[in-house]
C-alpha cells in the first residue's frame, strides 16, 4: 500500500497583479493560495489512496506565517503536514526549493510515491519535481495525465511534444501531473474543521542539514506592461460594422471574399 | 576555450539554439558543442550543424525501443564534468525541460526556465537572462553564479543559423546510456501543427464562453472568410479536448503574434494573455464587461459570442 508524499506550494496570487503601465510589482496587497495545479497533485495522491489504501502526507517549504496554506492542503485530504519553514525560506529559487525538500524527506519520512504539480503558478519553472527526483535518486517521469499502481509497478501515461507514452517504473518514484489528471474537488466546511485536528509536523532551519545557497539570483522583478487603450464596442449591428470598416481600412481584413 | 553547448529535441529548434549560441560564442571566444540523438550511419544532420556554426558534434547512443530517453543524463552529465562548458542550452520542449532540470540538478547548477532574453553582463561576461513569472504578469531577470549557466530556450527566440562556407568540425560519439529505470511501454504519436499557429496573420481564439463542441462550426465559418487558424484556451484543448493541445495559445502552449487575434469567449487569465502579448490587434468577444481581456484588448466587443459571431460572418459577406 503506496506511501504517498504530496508537494505544493503556496504562492502570490497572481489574480491581484494588475496589468497596469507602472513597472512596480507591488505584492504588499496580494492575497496567496494553493498554487493551481498542486491542488491536481493532492487530489491524486488522495484518489490513489482511496484506490490503493496507503497514506498521505502534504509537505511544503515556505515562510512561518504560511500557516493558512498548511490548513489548506490538509483540507483537501492528506492525513499529516510536514511544514518546513524559516522567514528565509520566502522566496526560494527552484534548486533550493528541491535540495530542502530532499532533505527533510530523506532524514524524515518514509515513502513509495511523491507527486508534484507540473509547475507553480508564480515561477512556473517546472523544476523542484525533477530535480527532487535527482537528489533522492529515484525514478522521475513529468507532465503525467494517467496513473495506474500494480504492486510495486506504476503504470503511467506521460505527454510529450509528439505524443503520448505510456511508461512503467518501479516504486519509489517521482511524478508531476498536469491539471487533466483530474478535477480537484473543493474542500467543504467539514474538510477545513477537521484539517485544523490533523497533526502538522513543523521543521526548522536548524533541523536541516545541507548548504541550501541559490544557483540562481534574481537580478530584478518587475511588471510586464500588456494594457492596451481598448475601443469600447456593443453587439449591435452598428459597432461590428464599425469594427469591420476599420479592420478592413488597416489592411488587415479583406471583404466579400465568398 | 570553454564551451557552449546546445541540445533540441526538434532538429530545426537546434539550429535556432545554434544560432543563439554563436551569438554568444563570439563575444566569449567559445566554442559551440551541439548535442544530436544518434545519427543512425547517417552524418547529413551533423555536417549541416558545422556549417551552420557547431564546432563539435556529440551524438547520443541509439536507444532500445522501450527505453526513456532520460537514460542518456548520466552519459550527458559526465560529458559536462569532463569538459566543463560555461553555458548550456536546451530547447524548452517538455522533455527538454525535464531533461534540463534533472542535468541542473546533477550538477548542482542553476537553469532559468523558458527564458524569454539572454546577454551577456558587460563586466564580467556572465549571462543575464530574463524569464515571465507570475503567469506572465511580470518578468524576472535572472543570473547564474554556478557553471554551467543553463538555461531552456523556448522556440523562435532566435532565428535558424544560416550556413557559411568551409567550415569544419569534430564529430564523436557518446558511450552506450545505462539501462533506464522508465520504460516505454507504448506510444501514441500525434502530429505537430502548431506551425500554422505561430505564423497565422489572423487567429481566432476559442475559449470556454463557447457553449459545445458542435459550436465550433460558427467558429470555422468565420476562419474560412478571414483565411485564420484556429487556437484555443488551455481549457478547451486539455479539458475539453475539442481542439488538439497544441492548439492552446499561452504560458505553457505556444506565442502567437498575428496581425489580428479575436477571443472568442476567453476571459484573458494572464496565462493565455501572456501568450498573446505580440499581436498587433486584439480584439475579444465577451459578455461579461468586467473580464480581464477588455483590458488588453484595442477592440472590446461586450456582447453574446452567439449573437456577435453571425453579426460578423453576415459583415463580412457584403
Ligand atoms: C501555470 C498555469 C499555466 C497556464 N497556462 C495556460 C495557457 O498556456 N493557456 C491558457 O489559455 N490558459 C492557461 N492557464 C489557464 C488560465 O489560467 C485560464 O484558466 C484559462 O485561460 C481560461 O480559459 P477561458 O478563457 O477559455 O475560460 P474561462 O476563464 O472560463 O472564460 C470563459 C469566458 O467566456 C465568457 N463567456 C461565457 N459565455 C459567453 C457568451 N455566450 N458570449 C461571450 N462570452 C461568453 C465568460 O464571461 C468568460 O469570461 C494556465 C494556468 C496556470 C495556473
Amino acid at each position: 500500500m503506496p506511501r504517498i508524499i504530496a508537494c505544493y506550494k503556496w504562492v502570490v496570487d497572481e489574480a491581484y497583479i494588475r496589468t497596469d503601465s507602472s513597472p512596480e510589482l507591488d505584492l504588499e496587497y496580494a492575497d496567496k493560495k494553493m498554487s493551481d495545479y498542486d491542488r491536481n497533485a493532492i487530489e491524486e495522491a488522495i484518489q490513489l489512496y482511496e484506490k490503493y489504501g496507503g497514506s498521505v502526507a502534504a509537505i511544503t517549504v515556505g515562510h512561518p506565517y504560511d500557516t493558512k496554506g498548511v490548513k489548506d492542503a490538509l483540507s483537501r485530504g492528506p492525513e499529516k503536514a510536514y511544514f518546513i519553514n524559516d522567514p528565509s525560506f520566502e522566496n526560494l529559487e527552484p534548486a533550493q526549493t528541491a535540495a530542502i525538500l530532499a532533505d527533510v524527506i530523506t532524514a524524515k519520512t518514509e515513502y513509495d510515491l511523491i507527486i508534484c504539480g507540473e509547475g507553480s503558478s508564480d515561477l512556473y519553472a517546472q523544476q523542484v519535481g525533477p530535480r527532487l527526483a535527482e537528489l533522492l535518486d529515484i525514478p522521475c517521469v513529468t507532465m503525467v495525465s494517467k496513473i495506474d499502481l500494480a504492486g510495486e509497478q506504476l503504470i503511467a501515461e506521460r505527454k510529450a511534444d509528439d505524443g503520448i507514452e505510456t511508461v512503467s517504473l518501479s516504486l519509489p518514484a517521482l511524478l508531476t501531473v498536469l491539471p487533466d489528471i483530474n478535477s480537484p474537488r473543493i474542500p467543504g466546511l467539514r474538510d477545513t474543521l477537521a484539517a485544523s485536528k490533523k497533526p502538522v509536523i513543523e521543521i526548522v532551519k536548524d533541523e536541516l542539514s545541507g548548504n541550501f545557497a541559490p544557483c540562481l539570483q534574481v537580478l530584478a522583478s518587475f511588471k510586464a506592461n500588456m494594457e492596451r487603450n481598448g475601443q469600447k464596442l456593443s453587439d449591435e449591428a452598428a459597432d461590428i460594422a464599425f469594427l469591420l470598416d476599420t479592420l478592413q481600412s488597416k489592411g488587415i481584413i479583406a471583404r466579400g471574399v465568398k | 576555450m570553454a564551451g557552449i553547448w546546445v541540445f533540441a529535441e526538434d532538429y530545426e529548434h537546434n539550429l535556432e539554439l545554434i544560432q543563439g549560441g554563436t551569438e554568444l560564442a563570439q563575444k566569449l571566444a567559445s566554442k559551440i558543442v551541439v548535442i544530436l540523438p544518434h545519427n543512425a550511419g547517417n552524418d547529413e544532420k551533423a555536417h549541416d550543424c558545422i556549417a551552420r556554426g557547431a564546432d563539435e558534434i556529440l551524438y547520443l547512443p541509439p536507444l532500445a525501443e522501450d527505453e526513456d530517453f532520460m537514460a542518456c543524463i548520466p552519459l550527458i552529465v559526465a560529458e559536462v564534468l569532463q569538459e566543463k562548458p560555461d553555458v548550456f542550452l536546451i530547447g524548452s520542449s517538455l522533455r527538454g525541460k525535464e531533461l534540463a532540470a534533472r542535468i541542473a540538478a546533477r550538477l548542482n547548477t542553476g537553469l532559468c526556465s523558458d527564458c524569454i532574453s539572454l546577454e551577456l553582463s558587460a563586466d564580467d561576461q556572465s549571462l543575464i537572462m530574463e524569464r515571465l513569472i507570475f503567469g506572465g504578469a511580470a518578468v524576472q531577470r535572472v543570473s547564474i553564479p554556478t557553471r554551467p549557466q543553463m538555461a531552456t530556450i523556448p522556440p523562435r527566440l532566435f532565428s535558424p543559423a544560416a550556413v557559411q562556407e568551409g567550415r569544419t568540425g569534430n564529430i564523436r560519439e557518446l558511450p552506450p546510456a545505462p539501462p533506464s529505470k522508465v520504460k516505454i511501454l507504448g506510444k501514441k504519436t500525434r502530429t505537430h501543427e502548431a506551425a500554422a499557429l505561430t505564423e497565422a496573420r489572423i487567429l481566432l481564439c476559442v475559449g470556454r464562453g463557447v457553449e459545445k463542441e458542435e459550436d465550433l462550426t460558427l467558429v470555422r465559418e468565420l476562419a474560412d472568410l478571414l483565411g485564420a487558424e484556429i487556437g484555443c484556451t488551455r481549457p478547451i484543448s486539455d479539458e475539453m479536448h475539442w481542439l488538439p493541445e497544441e492548439c492552446c495559445i499561452g504560458l505553457s502552449g505556444i506565442q502567437v503574434k498575428p496581425e489580428l487575434y479575436i477571443g472568442i469567449g476567453v476571459s484573458g487569465q494572464i496565462q493565455h494573455i501572456t501568450g498573446i502579448r505580440d499581436a498587433r490587434i486584439i480584439c475579444s468577444i465577451n459578455n461579461d464587461e468586467n473580464a480581464p481581456i477588455f483590458a488588453v484588448s484595442d477592440y472590446a466587443i461586450q456582447g453574446d459570442l452567439y449573437k456577435v459571431l453571425p453579426l460578423i460572418i453576415e459583415g463580412l459577406k457584403k
